[in-house]
């Protein structure tokens, strides 16, 4: 079979860098992974350097995806070697137990991390993990709710995740989402500037952007406010809309095959407007 | 209660969104290209979301966007499918049911089917799926025997070689979309390839 770098034609700083991009936006393409990061390791591991490392970890848990225990072994020895005592290598092995749903054994993995340290939140949440797939889910429950006392719920953990994250777009628009779901004016309200603070952050964000569009509409809509603050909303999904018709058009050009979805949307567009004047 | 007929390209699409997510829960919409009355005829389906399904905007934006195009395209919504992340449980969570009784509100026979993951292996004799009608004001089991998948055979064939040419990257649910809106979730590419792949004596329902 042809290698990866001879079918793509790439060279292999393409495909360390392809696997660094993966790993900064969190993609679980795990297929692909493990197709460039296999070939990484086995033919061009000597000029990795120091990122091996990272590579064999991000390589062991696409494995462990794919079914491929026999990569995942040899990622996880690796790092053993290099790293002996690591928590961090110790919560893989852990995950590598899990894919073979050793359970029992698993769980006594994350056990013996939290004894050393016991607010090793990844531990704790594997351990959950685990509970989930045996479809115990009333321990799990019981479990998530110990640990979230320390982080109250959904909405905290995510202002805890916006502290320390604050250019991070995604934790935003999460939290924008979690407050309009939770519903109610105050909390359309704040989901309309966390939307808007997470476009600050990318102006590429969709869903921001369609979610700035809706709180803002359903703002604008509600009887309870009055009319400076409806005009300010109506002004806001206005110039979502606008975005929105300018992203779509540029999507449609060229390619055939969205003009469906499209359409969707612009229809779509055109009668929620009706509806807020 | 009435009879549910579920086509080919539905089933293969609802099945290649759950293989393409293995570790979410995905769910989708069901569709349907036949007028109201007499059997629940699903032909299509749309996958929507694969991350974060009991949150309110993006659902909300996909039912509309997708309520749109089945105007433009003489279809209506006829259903609701999810398929969890624990296969060992595919009970109709909260956000299943609250959805299922929006779609309920418009269509008095809509559907809620519950795809079971452990029983989606390729070699599985019957179809991985249980399905829920509204009876009063709650969910209840649908009888076995008035639900219809034909040619069974022939679609479980299509799903595996779709699986195994690693065509069921094609699919597009909303979710992705999002992600890049060029991609698009009516799926018009991979429903050509379903299509390609369906026999003469199938026939495209």
């Amino acid at each position: 079979m042809a290698s990866v770098s001879e079918m793509y034609d790439v060279t292999w700083e393409e495909m360390r860098d392809k696997l660094r991009k993966w790993r900064e936006d969190n993609h679980r393409n795990s297929e692909q992974i493990v197709d460039v990061g296999e070939e990484l390791i086995n033919e061009h591991a000597s000029k990795l350097g120091d990122d091996i490392w990272i590579i064999y970890e991000q390589v062991m848990i696409a494995a462990l995806d794919c079914s491929r225990d026999d990569l995942a072994w040899t990622c996880l020895q690796e790092l053993k070697k290099q790293f002996p005592g690591s928590q961090r290598v110790k919560r893989l092995a852990g995950m590598r137990l899990e894919a073979l749903e050793k359970y029992e054994d698993a769980s006594k993995q994350y056990d013996s991390i939290l004894q050393d340290d016991p607010t090793n939140t990844a531990a704790r949440k594997r351990k959950i993990s685990i509970l989930k797939a045996q479809g115990k889910s009333a321990e799990a429950i019981r479990e998530l709710n110990e640990y979230l006392e320390h982080y109250g719920k959904a909405a905290f953990c995510l202002e805890e995740l916006m502290m320390t994250n604050p250019h991070n777009h995604l934790y935003c628009e999460q939290y924008a989402e979690v407050k309009y779901t939770q519903g109610g004016l105050e909390n359309l309200e704040l989901s309309r500037k966390y939307f808007a603070q997470a476009l600050k952050l990318n102006n590429g964000n969709m869903r921001a952007l369609f979610g700035l569009y809706m709180s803002a509409s359903h703002i604008a809509a509600s009887p309870k406010v009055n009319a400076t603050v409806k005009k300010a909303n109506v002004k806001y999904a206005a110039w979502a809309t606008n975005q929105i018709n300018r992203a779509y058009q540029l999507a449609g050009r060229g390619t055939k095959e969205n003009k469906c979805s499209v359409k969707a949307v612009e229809e779509m567009l055109e009668s929620m407007q009706i509806t807020m004047s | 209660m009435g009879e549910v007929e579920l086509s080919c390209l539905a089933y293969v699409k609802m099945y290649l969104h759950g293989c393409l997510f293995p570790r979410c829960s995905v769910n989708g919409l069901l569709l349907s290209s036949s007028p109201a009355g007499g059997t629940v005829c699903v032909t299509d389906c749309v996958p929507l979301l694969h991350s974060h399904l009991p949150l309110a905007p993006i659902t909300q934006l996909a039912l509309t966007q997708v309520d749109v195009w089945c105007a433009q395209t003489q279809q209506r919504i006829v259903g609701y499918y999810q398929a969890n992340a624990c296969v060992s449980d595919n009970s109709p969570t909260p956000c299943a049911l609250k959805i299922a009784d929006k779609i309920a509100e418009q269509c008095n026979n809509a559907v809620l089917l519950m795809i079971d993951g452990g029983k989606m292996s390729p070699d599985y004799r019957v179809p991985p799926i249980v399905m829920y009608e509204r009876k009063d004001t709650r969910w209840t089991l649908k009888d076995k025997h008035t639900i219809m998948l034909r040619q069974w055979e022939e679609t479980r064939e299509i799903a595996s070689q779709l699986l195994d040419s690693g065509d069921h990257s094609l699919l597009v649910d909303f979710d992705s979309h999002l992600d890049d809106i060029t991609r698009d979730w009516t799926n018009q590419k991979l429903n050509a390839k379903i299509a390609e792949l369906s026999s003469p004596a199938n026939g495209n329902v």
